[in-house]
């Protein structure tokens, strides 16, 4: 028992530092991504055209947005199933309040990114506070916001001055404004959960909330800062939407609730929390647009595109969960 | 250095603190014992600012500190390693040892490569090769501790609070962790040492607090007393009889063999294991954590299927074993993981101990709810299980009392065979000798008992024969008169002097 | 959601231990978890009835047991999923497909066994499509049933050409609309199923078996329990029942267009989380899951007899959700 040489507790095995399970990940997507590059370009040699790929990067934008929001609550362990109905109702309330009046755009625009964050906090102050599971908080808030959108409206409302239409078609030298900006928010957004506290706190959180809690970590105040941005992101989806479709719909967002979780287990962000990286995020949004894209080219009909969108994220989820067990 | 006085905390229903006092010195190891309930997870908390005390006072260096929260009593320099670690597994080991305090770079971004590179150093101050990128949840128990008390190491501690660190990890684990703190002891930091286990506190502690029902009860140098001792003032009962008696050596010998299995093998952790479970008697089965007991045990019970091997029983030999045979042959098995693998925790201590014995309360395929209830309180009266009746849910009672009703659902269904692994893993000494007597009970019916524990205590003075695992093979048994703590612990390492 | 989105088991200073004899009986908390959804049928039944004299109208009250048939019997296959630590959100398309194969035949009384049958076979597919994913790759309960959601809508798609056309047989439609007497004609449909599943959760050994394995699957597995067929078994269960309410939401609608059903993955989840089943698996009564359907139906039927705008019937619904769960449905 000689306190000056320190024996090993365990066998001392050296393990050799391969790829992370998240960059596999990010791999594995963009393979598939070529993957369907690949059956393009021999089904049609118009798929290989640039314009192809300049629409499918603009296409993907408004669900990697709403999809970026929801990465961040995933990523704390909890889900924000209200996202739909804020785009629903933030929609008709952009339009609504603009109305073709483009002296309204900035001031609506900044009252919308606002409204969104303060919903999307307190969805987070009912996790927080009311200790309720997030996906019932968030269900009932969308609840009551798709109830309010109906009150607003029934019918698709408002109208956009010109050149608003420019956030969701505008293009410099043939690339999309819209989706390079939000390509960009996502590098932001992944420098920021890499390398502030607070975004290491995230994926703490994430991976186990009471210990997050014992270190003295701020739990509370990620998590409402976590629905907060998806609230924002949401109305900033619901401000491109606006953009793209001339107007409001008051179910502009429904498809969004379910759909905006896609993209983030597809890229690998696992439901529990805690693991994966936003990269994936945004490759799962491409990916799913250009297999949308793919499937219109061959002319299949949208019904059977959904069965190809089900089948395409079994796979993922599956294909995951092996590498997993494995390591 | 620092010192607790007159500290008093009340919960609703429970005073779990009154008139406490503690007095820590820099550089010493100071052991805290008592029962569970005793107090003592309370005081810790208390110390370390997670909760506030009603009344009291307490001082560091001599002036008096009243703590915010954890974070104050952190940067004063107290750091507490809880029982389960407060570790993120799937963050890397350097995230986890910094977390909070990275290493930034001149954009006051957090740099990953520095973080990494100081924590490897911490690893290398402490010895231990760990690469500080891999994720903690892929590492070993005994590692992650490791990485705790480098976390702690991080803020220069002044006081390391341990709360039964050695519950999880066994044999070398255990001394290369008692290195390790006498290190820090002699480099000045004060410990205060949490644990069940009496005999660790005489192998690495200088002194000892004693605690029981929220008060204190002595301090001594450990010097001073033996492990009697300390038991009596911790149960505040003379403690004469701590294991009930042992079966006789002939009666041992005579005993009918009821289970054999042999050259069990799993994989790389049992490597062809044979046993041999008597009548009447307890076998005990040694190693240190990882030599593949709780496997051989799984593989015998079903829980996990055996690769080769066979087990005979009840006049049949199975190549294959399910808990469904194994069930139906009157085997039992109360898992080491009672949370994870043995109760259904939202559900009454009733539903839990009929689980094993559905058939038993009830006609066909419906249930009744009468007999189910008059077999629960007969479990109650008999195994002395604390609860306000067979409507308590068991997420609720105490770890103890949980066990309790653990054995009493297997005892129902163990004609033949009850298996225990690590039956007394954190429950406190009154539950102990509680849970003692009713094996040797079941013994006394003429169940075979096996016993897995980490205690060499227990192991020595509850089991007739013990068999010895080390790696995965079972390099010997140890028969009545044979069984000492010497003679396990050179079975179970690699220096064999006896046979 | 596999301990995903649920709450975690670890955690630090586990269960405090309670000294000997200070052991107390559940207290309120305790109690409101249990029976709270009750007290809140109540008390919406009181304000209903103080709000609008109208709501105790024969023509009322069938016509709201009406409503909360289908959901009452999805809510039950879905607490059956729940209670086994999952979460089926592909019970809506089943439901839309279900009710599409309604209006698939000739339209006549004849067809209904056909019908039926079809749809039961469909319903359990799917639940077993889920079972699988989740037992034998270990997906995620929600991306599983996500995908079979997804899959089983494009399919439907498909078939229907985007636009189901087809004619109810007319006993399907007095099933879902109908009353005899002041009795709806659904309800002994909701009866049929809800009774015997009462019985077989709580009052037998397989029920047990059940909520056990749900509890915790390890113990389950190591009680011999066939614990991957419990597991399966009750998402095909949830697909059955998903089909038989669809049969009789579509009946109720008689046209039926693809998204019959809408709403109900997630209006099931509500009503039985309501209803006290516990999103961790291991607890919950059948009773708890029809007071919860009666709950969210009666705060959209109350809206409508207080002249609100029909809006308000989701807003309520809403605020009942966050509200209830904040009572008595805490993590």
């Amino acid at each position: 028992m000689s306190a000056t040489i320190l024996t090993p507790p365990a066998t001392p095995r050296r393990v050799r530092r391969g790829p992370s399970a998240d960059m596999l990940r990010l791999l594995m997507v963009l393979a598939l991504i070529l993957a369907i590059i690949v059956v393009g370009a021999v089904v049609t040699d118009r798929f290989m055209r640039p314009e192809n790929f300049a629409n499918v990067f603009e296409q993907a934008t408004d669900l990697a947005l709403v999809a970026l929001g929801q990465s961040l609550t995933v990523l704390t362990g909890g889900i924000d199933l209200s996202v739909g109905s804020m785009i629903s109702l933030l929609s008709v309330l952009t339009s609504g309040l603009i109305d073709g009046n483009s002296a309204m755009v900035l001031p609506v625009c900044l009252g919308i990114l606002a409204g969104g964050t303060l919903l999307g906090v307190l969805n987070g102050c009912g996790v927080v506070w009311l200790r309720v599971h997030p996906l019932i908080v968030t269900l009932g808030m969308g609840a009551i916001l798709q109830g309010v959108a109906l009150l607003y409206t029934r019918a698709p409302i408002g109208s956009i001055p010109d050149g608003f239409d420019s956030l969701a078609y505008g293009r410099v030298a043939g690339i999309s404004v819209g989706g390079a900006a939000t390509a960009l928010i996502f590098v932001l957004v992944a420098a920021f959960l890499r390398y502030t506290n607070t975004g290491r706190t995230i994926y703490a959180v994430g991976d186990d909330s009471q210990a997050a809690r014992l270190l003295g970590m701020p739990v509370r105040r990620v998590i409402l800062l976590v629905y907060g941005a998806s609230g924002f992101f949401a109305a900033v989806t619901a401000i491109y939407l606006v953009s793209r479709f001339g107007s409001g719909q008051p179910y502009a967002g429904a498809d969004y609730t379910l759909a905006s979780v896609t993209p983030v287990v597809v890229g690998g962000i696992a439901l529990s929390g805690g693991r994966g990286s936003i990269f994936g995020t945004l490759l799962g949004a491409y990916l799913l647009a250009i297999l949308n894209d793919l499937l219109n080219f061959l002319h299949v009909p949208t019904q059977i595109q959904l069965v190809a969108e089900g089948l395409i994220i079994m796979a993922a989820v599956s294909i995951h969960v092996e590498r997993g067990r494995r390591s | 250095m620092l010192s607790v006085r007159h500290i008093s905390k009340a919960f609703p229903g429970v005073q779990a603190l009154s008139d406490m006092q503690l007095d820590v010195h820099a550089g010493e190891i100071h052991a805290l014992v008592g029962e569970n309930g005793a107090g003592k997870s309370t005081l810790t908390k208390i110390i370390a600012g997670a909760q506030a005390p009603d009344a009291g006072e307490m001082s560091l260096d001599g002036k008096p500190v009243r703590w915010t929260g954890p974070a104050a009593a952190k940067a004063a320099g107290i750091h507490v390693i809880y029982q389960e670690f407060v570790l993120f597994p799937h963050l890397s080991v350097a995230e986890n040892i910094f977390i909070g305090h990275y290493r930034r770079n001149r954009l006051r971004a957090v740099d990953h490569a520095a973080t990494e590179r100081a924590a490897a150093e911490l690893m290398a101050r402490l010895g231990v090769r760990l690469e500080p990128w891999r994720l903690v949840g892929e590492l070993t128990v005994a590692d992650q501790q490791m990485v705790e008390i480098a976390k702690a190491l991080v803020d220069r501690p002044r006081l390391l609070i341990l709360d039964e660190p050695t519950a999880v990890i066994a044999g070398q684990e255990v001394e290369a962790l008692f290195e390790r703190l006498r290190l820090l002891r002699d480099e000045g930091v004060a410990i205060i040492y949490i644990s069940h286990r009496l005999e660790e506190i005489f192998s690495l502690c200088d002194r000892v607090t004693v605690v029981k029902d929220g008060q204190w009860i002595a301090t001594h140098a450990v010097g001073e007393v033996d492990r009697d001792r300390l038991v009596t003032l911790m149960v505040g009962r003379d403690v004469t009889q701590f294991f009930p008696p042992r079966a006789d050596a002939a009666d041992v010998a005579a005993a009918e063999v009821v289970l054999q299995a042999s050259d069990i093998r799993l994989g790389r952790r049992v490597r062809g294991a044979s046993i041999e479970l008597r009548a009447g008697i307890v076998t005990g089965l040694a190693g240190m954590v990882g030599a593949g007991r709780s496997e051989l045990a799984m593989a015998i019970f079903g829980g996990l299927p055996m690769e080769a091997g066979t087990v005979a029983i009840g006049g049949r030999v199975f190549r294959r074993m399910t808990p469904a045979i194994a069930i139906r042959q009157g085997i039992g098995f109360v898992t080491e993981d009672r949370k994870g693998e043995g109760l259904a925790m939202l559900q009454d201590v009733a539903v839990n101990v009929t689980a094993a014995c559905l058939d038993s309360v009830s006609a066909g395929p419906m249930l009744q709810s009468a007999r189910e209830r008059s077999i629960a309180d007969a479990d109650i009266e008999a195994f002395r299980i604390a609860c306000f009746g067979p409507g308590n849910p068991v997420a609720t009672m105490s770890g103890g009392n949980q066990q309790k009703t653990l054995i009493a659902r297997w005892a129902h269904t163990c004609r033949s065979v009850l298996i225990l692994d690590e039956p007394t893993r954190g429950v406190d000494v009154g539950a102990r000798t509680e849970i003692y007597r009713i094996m040797r009970e079941l013994a006394a019916r003429g169940v075979a008992i096996l016993m897995i524990s980490s205690e060499l205590p227990e192991v020595v003075g509850m089991s007739d024969r013990v068999y010895v695992m080390r790696e995965g093979s079972m390099p010997g048994v140890l028969e009545p008169g044979q069984i000492t703590e010497e003679a396990v612990v050179d079975l179970a390492t690699h220096h064999r002097h006896a046979a | 959601m596999n301990g995903s989105l649920l709450a975690k088991a670890r955690g630090v200073g586990a269960a405090k231990a309670p000294l000997a004899g200070r052991i107390m009986p559940p207290g309120f908390t305790s109690l409101l978890s249990r029976y709270g959804i009750y007290l809140f049928m109540v008390v919406f039944l009181l304000v209903a009835a103080v709000a609008a004299p109208s709501f105790f109208s024969r023509g009322n009250l069938s016509n709201l047991v009406l409503q909360i048939v289908p959901l009452a019997i999805v809510a039950c296959g879905q607490a059956m999923v729940i209670l086994v630590r999952g979460l089926d959100l592909s019970v809506s398309s089943v439901m839309a497909t279900a009710a599409v194969v309604a209006t698939s035949f000739s339209g006549h009384d004849a067809d209904i066994p056909s019908i039926v049958l079809l749809s039961l076979a469909i319903g359990m597919c799917a639940g077993l499509v889920n079972g699988l994913l989740v037992v034998k790759r270990n997906v995620s309960p929600f991306l599983a049933t996500l995908a079979t959601m997804i899959v089983l809508q494009g399919l439907r798609f498909a078939w229907t050409h985007g636009a189901p056309s087809g004619l109810m047989p007319p006993l399907l439609h007095r099933i879902g609309a109908g009353t005899w007497g002041f009795i709806p004609m659904n309800l002994p449909v909701l009866l049929a199923v809800a009774l015997p599943l009462v019985l077989v959760l709580h009052r037998t050994t397989l029920g047990r078996r059940v909520v056990i394995t749900g509890g915790n699957p390890m113990t389950g597995r190591l009680l011999g329990y066939p614990v991957d067929a419990i597991v399966i078994g009750a998402y095909m269960l949830s697909g059955c029942l998903a089909a038989i309410a669809g049969i009789v939401l579509g009946g109720y609608a008689q046209i039926v267009d693809n998204w019959v059903g809408r709403g109900f993955e997630l209006d099931s989840i509500v009503a039985a989380v309501l209803g006290g089943f516990a999103l961790s698996g291991g607890r919950g009564n059948v009773a708890g899951v029809i007071a919860g359907s009666i709950v969210l139906a009666l705060a959209g039927n109350i809206v409508l007899l207080i002249g609100l705008p029909v809006q308000f019937q989701i807003i309520l619904k809403g605020v009942v959700i966050v509200f209830a769960a904040a009572c008595y449905a805490r993590r």
